[in-house]
């Protein structure tokens, strides 16, 4: 009895050993896994599979040319497409992406992404696999305004049962698609070679026939931290651009932003330096303005700088201003995602009060120079998702899904209207 | 070095394990608004740990392996393991608790599906991460810790507080 518990505490030990970076861990690979084959993974299984089928509160949401909101939410197995031309009010018959049920990701830092350009919708999701945090990177589109969705297609080229997971998605005025994601490909390898690897890798794939086909995978970075969205823009010159929480050292989880170009080398956006050997669930934002200025927010939770951080680069990422600590830090400031409208720049983030959880909101007219006051933009009283920003025809608005209240649409304010 | 370090603390693991007795299915109190409190009042005085895990966390079963061998080494040790799982999964929760079979440690799991308005009690400046320790030293000191703790600063922890040379 007490011998097989140990062989199973040996087992837990074993696939977290393989799974997430275990740079502080005085282990051995080899050693390990020899005593976890003893034990069978129903029970992991099992759990993982469970955590799959719970509902997801994740809505994303883009607005085409003529301003007609298209919203991606999962319900089931299914990704489920539908409009609306009145902010959210009313909407169309949801339509089913994936034909064939699947495991969609859509807790927390996981969400179906929805784009739309000169009528075509792209799709792209991370599907869940059997095994705990394994998935696949998979990508649908619709030719016909929504009607029909195509096949959904695996995009990473690796096809192991590992992570491949955190999908962001970005389509430029070439009618090129970029998808990337965390991939945990090189800790597969090294650990097959006994050896160790810091957190796991950033890939992406280009389209350039407007999804029909996908340009093998390449890496975009080493030693990227395991469970955190990333974020992407495009540049003004249509290349786009990743913002990723990353392990330095040992265990340092700060920023890191890389050009898609494959010519730029990630650089290190942030320096709270938080050293933490475990999982944030808590990933950057990053929005682009029409004259090429980057703006990003990020969280840490770093002993000396704590809570949400903005700053901007005027030369494309090389540099940024020095970080602006936002939030009340009583309140748990959290999720904070950006968006620029020219030189119009939106925060908004997540705040937690003992009874509510608001949204709170601010405003800069200067490119990220000086800020309003923050306000409060919306609240419930239970579960929601994460807070999004978007814009269509020069207005920002707030995309925002709960449990109590359902989706709603909340126009940003200016200060001259 | 490294490897020795590995073998003598499985080595430690077997031996204590043999005279420990086998241990009914643990109990799992749930953990609702003022239980935090709950938890602390009733220790005033002395000297706890407090952890925070979910079964999606990888880190954090790591954590619990060393937990199962700290309340052995340390049968004075006072451990509180609280799930931020859902009342849900109270199934595999306590299946989990099971193997890694914490001795006397009590053990709750998160019951209130609010779970920001839970983690406000606990601690403001908490966002969730996991794992995430709370060291309440006899004096009243306490620490907050997020992510995989470090054996041997446990340890001294433990030493300092339960007076072990």
């Amino acid at each position: 009895m007490d011998i097989n518990n140990l062989a199973i505490a040996l087992f837990f030990t074993a696939v977290t050993a393989a799974g997430p970076a275990l740079a502080a861990d005085h282990t051995d690979h080899g050693k390990q896994d020899a005593a976890a084959s003893s034990a069978a993974p129903v029970d992991r299984e099992a759990l993982w599979k469970k955590s799959l089928a719970k509902p997801s509160l994740a809505v994303t949401v883009d607005f085409d040319e003529n301003g007609r909101l298209w919203l991606a939410a999962i319900s089931g197995q299914h990704i489920y497409v539908s409009y609306s031309d009145d902010h959210g009010i009313t909407r169309s018959a949801p339509v089913k992406v994936n034909a064939e049920p699947e495991n969609i990701l859509g807790d927390g830092e996981n969400r179906p992404k929805i784009i739309v350009r000169e009528g075509v919708i792209y799709i792209s999701y991370t599907q869940g696999l059997a095994k705990p945090m394994t998935g696949h990177i998979r990508f649908s589109r619709s030719l016909d305004g929504g009607k029909t969705f195509s096949q959904p297609v695996t995009v990473n080229d690796n096809l192991e049962i590992i992570s491949h997971r955190f999908d962001v998605m970005g389509v430029n005025n070439r009618g090129q698609i970029f998808i990337a994601w965390l991939d945990k490909r090189d800790l597969s390898a090294a650990a097959k070679k006994g050896e160790k690897y810091a957190g796991l890798g950033l890939y992406y794939a280009v389209s350039d026939d407007e999804g029909k086909s996908f340009h093998p995978n390449i890496k975009a970075a080493d030693h990227a931290c395991e469970c955190c969205r990333v974020a992407m823009a495009m540049d003004t010159d249509g290349y786009p651009v990743a913002v990723w929480r990353h392990v330095y050292d040992t265990n340092i989880r700060d920023h890191a932003l890389v050009r898609l170009d494959g010519k730029m080398v990630p650089v290190r956006l942030s320096h709270e330096n938080w050293n933490v050997a475990g999982c944030p669930h808590h990933g950057p934002s990053l929005s682009i303005a029409a004259d090429g200025v980057y703006h990003a927010t990020w969280f840490s939770n770093a002993p000396e700088r704590q809570g949400l951080f903005y700053a901007y680069s005027a030369d494309r990422g090389r540099t940024f201003s020095a970080p602006l600590n936002f939030g009340n830090p009583e309140a748990q400031p959290a999720h904070p995602y950006v968006l620029s409208l020219g030189s119009r720049v939106y925060l908004v983030w997540k705040e937690f009060d003992g009874e509510n959880t608001g949204i709170f909101g601010m405003r800069s007219g200067d490119g990220g120079k000086s800020w309003s006051v923050p306000e409060k933009l919306a609240d419930t009283s239970d579960m929601s998702d994460w807070p999004l920003l978007i814009g269509t025809n020069n207005q920002a608005y707030l995309s925002w899904n709960t449990k109590n209240e359902g989706y709603r649409l909340i126009e940003m304010d200016d200060e001259n209207k | 070095m490294r490897r020795f370090g590995f073998f003598a603390g499985l080595c430690l693991t077997v031996l204590s394990l043999a005279p420990a007795p086998t241990l009914a299915a643990q109990e799992i109190k749930p953990f609702v608004r003022g239980s935090y409190q709950q938890i602390v009042s009733a220790r005033q005085g002395k000297p706890f740990i407090i952890n925070f895990w979910s079964l999606s966390c990888g880190y954090c079963k790591v954590e619990l392996s060393m937990f199962r061998e700290l309340v052995r080494k340390y049968p004075q040790l006072d451990l509180v393991v609280i799930s931020t799982d859902t009342y849900e999964e109270m199934e595999s929760v306590s299946g989990t608790l099971e193997m890694f079979s914490l001795g006397k440690s009590e053990t709750w799991l998160f019951a209130d599906s609010n779970t920001d308005r839970l983690r406000f009690e606990i601690d403001k400046r908490w966002y969730g991460e996991l794992p995430r320790t709370y060291f309440f030293g006899a004096d009243g000191k306490t620490n907050a810790f997020s992510g995989k703790l470090e054996q041997k600063d446990v340890e001294q922890w433990i030493m300092e507080q339960y007076g072990f040379r």
